[in-house]
């Protein structure tokens, strides 16, 4: 028998035992498949309120000046609005209910009217930044909204918005798709990871670093039968993403290869901090909680870019999520969220994938060579 | 017969923690992550609530510059000035979200009272920064009216009245919701895989045979669980507090030390729970994260609790992470007993069911 075809045994013997073995861990396999949509489904969470701030509109005037600056408020893109008398309200703000009430004073079409300066109440329940500063801008803009509905002559200085896309993209399907890739990372590392170093910990390696088996046979072999586990969790998360969040992708090919590629990567990396740290728990905390930190800098929430901040535009490109997140927003959504296209981006990809695969099989080595 | 108890818990928490202390990865990979989300929240805060836009002045007139100054002071924007060609190549480049263009012939429209449009280029590939853009111009152009003063067409102002004393960044009210969720992770995992490895390494036999009570076993490894996860708490807690983001005041750091001391006490006695009845470290390790992703995300996450959808806030009611982030917040950054008794109520009581619940597990493992 010659050395490839041995070599191929070897290989397709050591995927075959790393499912089995996944398999004889049932509760844990499961949880391994699953955990990437709960990763999809619980991140998600962060988009539901869809930055929309609760708000009460308290009506003291309901002349049709009113009634129109209500409406511009509900165009504001900014609210979730409701009417509320002026006790009930100021009760929804004190429970925390909602985060501002909007107070249209009783003279507010009789004072418009006859050209006297009118002033809205405006009470905000200041928790942090991020809602009270929408509701600090979105007011001027209903303001100025209003004015353009009802004044058109006053006034003359508008904003003339001409949008790079047909349409906006929605919080949930831009973020869901950066969430599939931090889910891909999550599934394809403790599915590899938990795999290598448990090895260590049954003390199981001894038998195959023992055997006549090429060193890079048995890891190729070991990554492959972890990939092959992995699918299962990357079609699962696919699944809910398309058919029920309901994110349709642009290109599908583009979808499928590139969730391949990522998940590639981060089954080489599982296997290599597994094989390294030779201990599920400290791999998996170090696994798990990387997650959270990686998932705020690789982009996210938007171009990275846009942070106008060099140390974490430089994180985030050491990190094969930055490169994921791009490819997948592409595939997804065709937009272009960094400059060097998707070929190079695929090839920056390609480069990490081999390089991991490498230090890998070195890992392996190297610890028998001092073992 | 107590002093011989109390030398069996001190034994197992002593080995506990030393198998803990001598596992150096582990020790980093609990404490390093925490130590890179907080860096990278302080890096990334300045860029918060601001989109980067690029500036185009093409007009020299007074209402031209008047624009420029009012957009440049009023703090909306991450402004570049820039001529028609820069901006385009900012805006390719995903250098900036939008490009303002204050036209050639602004003050001469203005003057004339003709409709003077600011032109407005958004890159709206995401709402959240697109809809930033679409609050911040009209916000700088009601600016804009504002300094006429009385000459202002725009008669309808506003008059702001804040529920608290001061406003809290997003990132200041995010590492609260953090610290929980790290110290119910942490227990969950750390005692989990501490109980699960007497099983799947078989030290637990020799306990077995050792004539010492079940219920010692089980305090021992609870305590060191909870020392742990405690002193990891303390840590982010203390970090929190050196950058000045989360530092209570006076008597309210005795009440964010009590309700991180219930956390940890709570991750841990589920922690020994998951462990004792999977006796299995991956399953165990699968099971606790699904675990304490759940719990935080069903109480809110890092988003404000009452802003969410009703379902999720009636979840919440039934989730104790919910209440002990409450509790943080309100100790940390307004020094206030809004619900406090509730709050320790429902934490303490979940602490005492996790850890009555940890103990039946435990004791059914031992008897198994």
């Amino acid at each position: 028998m010659n050395q490839l075809t041995y070599d191929l045994r070897v290989i397709w013997a050591c995927a075959r035992k790393e499912i089995k073995s996944a398999f004889t861990e049932r509760i844990g396999t499961i949880l391994g498949i699953v955990l990437p949509v709960n990763f999809l489904v619980l991140f998600s969470l962060f988009a539901l309120n869809g930055g929309l701030a609760p708000t009460a509109v308290v009506m003291a005037d309901t002349g049709p000046l009113a009634q129109q600056f209500y409406q511009a408020m509900a165009r504001a893109h900014s609210f979730r609005l409701q009417i509320a008398g002026a006790q009930p309200a100021q009760a929804l703000l004190q429970t925390g209910k909602i985060v501002a009430v909007v107070t249209i004073p009783a003279n507010f079409d009789s004072s418009l009217e006859a050209g006297q300066p009118v002033q809205l109440g405006v009470q905000i329940n200041n928790l942090n930044t991020d809602f009270t500063n929408d509701i600090r801008r979105a007011v001027p803009l209903s303001i100025s909204s209003f004015y353009a509905q009802a004044f058109p002559r006053l006034v003359n200085v508008t904003a003339d918005e001409h949008d790079l896309w047909p349409q906006d993209t929605d919080y949930i399907p831009y973020l869901t798709v950066s969430i599939l890739v931090i889910a891909l990372m999550m599934g394809g590392l403790l599915q590899s990871g938990t795999a290598s170093a448990g090895e260590w910990e049954k003390a199981t390696i001894k038998e195959l670093l023992l055997s006549p088996a090429s060193r890079w046979a048995i890891m190729v072999g070991k990554m492959l039968g972890s990939f092959l586990m992995g699918l299962m969790s990357t079609t699962l998360v696919l699944a809910v993403l398309v058919l029920v969040v309901g994110v349709w992708p642009l290109h599908w090919a583009e979808v499928i290869g590139f969730s391949l590629l990522t998940l590639l990567i981060f089954t080489a990396y599982g296997t290599l901090l597994g094989t390294v740290l030779k201990q599920r728990q400290a791999f998996i905390a170090l696994a798990f909680a990387t997650s959270l930190p990686l998932f705020f800098i690789s982009g996210a929430f938007g171009p990275v870019s846009f942070a106008h901040i060099p140390l974490i535009e430089f994180l985030a490109k050491i990190f094969p999520v930055y490169y994921a997140i791009v490819l997948q927003q592409h595939a997804f959504h065709g937009f272009d969220l960094n400059t060097l296209g998707v070929g190079m981006n695929v090839l920056v990809l390609l480069g990490y994938a081999l390089i991991l695969i490498i230090l890998a099989a070195i890992a392996l080595r190297r610890t028998t060579v001092s073992s | 017969m107590t002093t011989s108890i109390f030398r069996v818990i001190w034994a197992i928490y002593r080995k506990d923690l030393a198998v803990w202390w001598r596992n150096r990865v582990s020790l980093a990979a609990s404490i390093l992550p925490v130590l890179g989300f907080l860096v990278v929240q302080a890096v990334g805060a300045s860029s918060v609530g601001t989109s980067p836009v690029a500036l185009v002045t093409l007009d020299s007139g007074s209402a031209g510059q008047q624009m420029q100054q009012i957009i440049h002071s009023a703090d909306v924007f991450r402004l570049t000035d820039a001529t028609p060609e820069q901006a385009q190549t900012l805006l390719h480049d995903l250098r900036v979200a939008a490009v303002i263009t204050i036209p050639l012939d602004f003050t001469q429209r203005v003057q004339a009272h003709d409709p003077a449009p600011l032109e407005v280029t958004l890159n709206n590939l995401n709402l959240d920064f697109a809809n930033d853009i679409r609050r911040a111009v009209p916000d700088s152009i009601t600016q804009y009216y504002a300094a006429q003063g009385s000459a202002s067409p725009i008669k309808v102002t506003i008059h702001e009245t804040d529920l608290r004393h001061q406003d809290i960044q997003f990132f200041q009210f995010s590492v609260l919701p953090m610290l929980v969720l790290l110290l119910i992770l942490n227990g969950l995992v750390t005692s989990g895989i501490a109980a699960a490895r007497e099983w799947e390494s078989r030290t637990v036999k020799e306990m077995l045979l050792a004539p010492i009570p079940g219920e010692a076993v089980i305090l021992g490894k609870v305590l060191a669980g909870f020392t742990v996860t405690f002193l990891l708490g303390l840590l982010i807690l203390a970090m929190g507090a050196a950058l000045d983001w989360t530092r209570p005041v006076g008597v309210e750091w005795l009440t964010t030390i009590l309700i991180i001391a219930l956390v940890a006490f709570m991750g841990t006695g589920l922690g020994v729970t998951v462990g004792a009845a999977l006796q299995h470290i991956q399953p165990v390790t699968g099971l606790s994260i699904n675990v304490a992703f759940y719990l935080f995300f069903l109480a809110g996450g890092i988003g404000v609790l009452a802003f969410e959808p009703d379902w999720l806030q009636t979840v919440a009611v039934f989730n104790p992470l919910a209440y002990g982030v409450h509790a943080l917040q309100m100790a940390v950054f307004y020094s206030s007993t809004d619900q406090l008794g509730l709050d320790v109520l429902v934490l303490s009581l979940s602490s005492l069911a996790a850890l009555g619940l940890g103990a039946l597990s435990m004791r059914r493992g031992i008897a198994g």
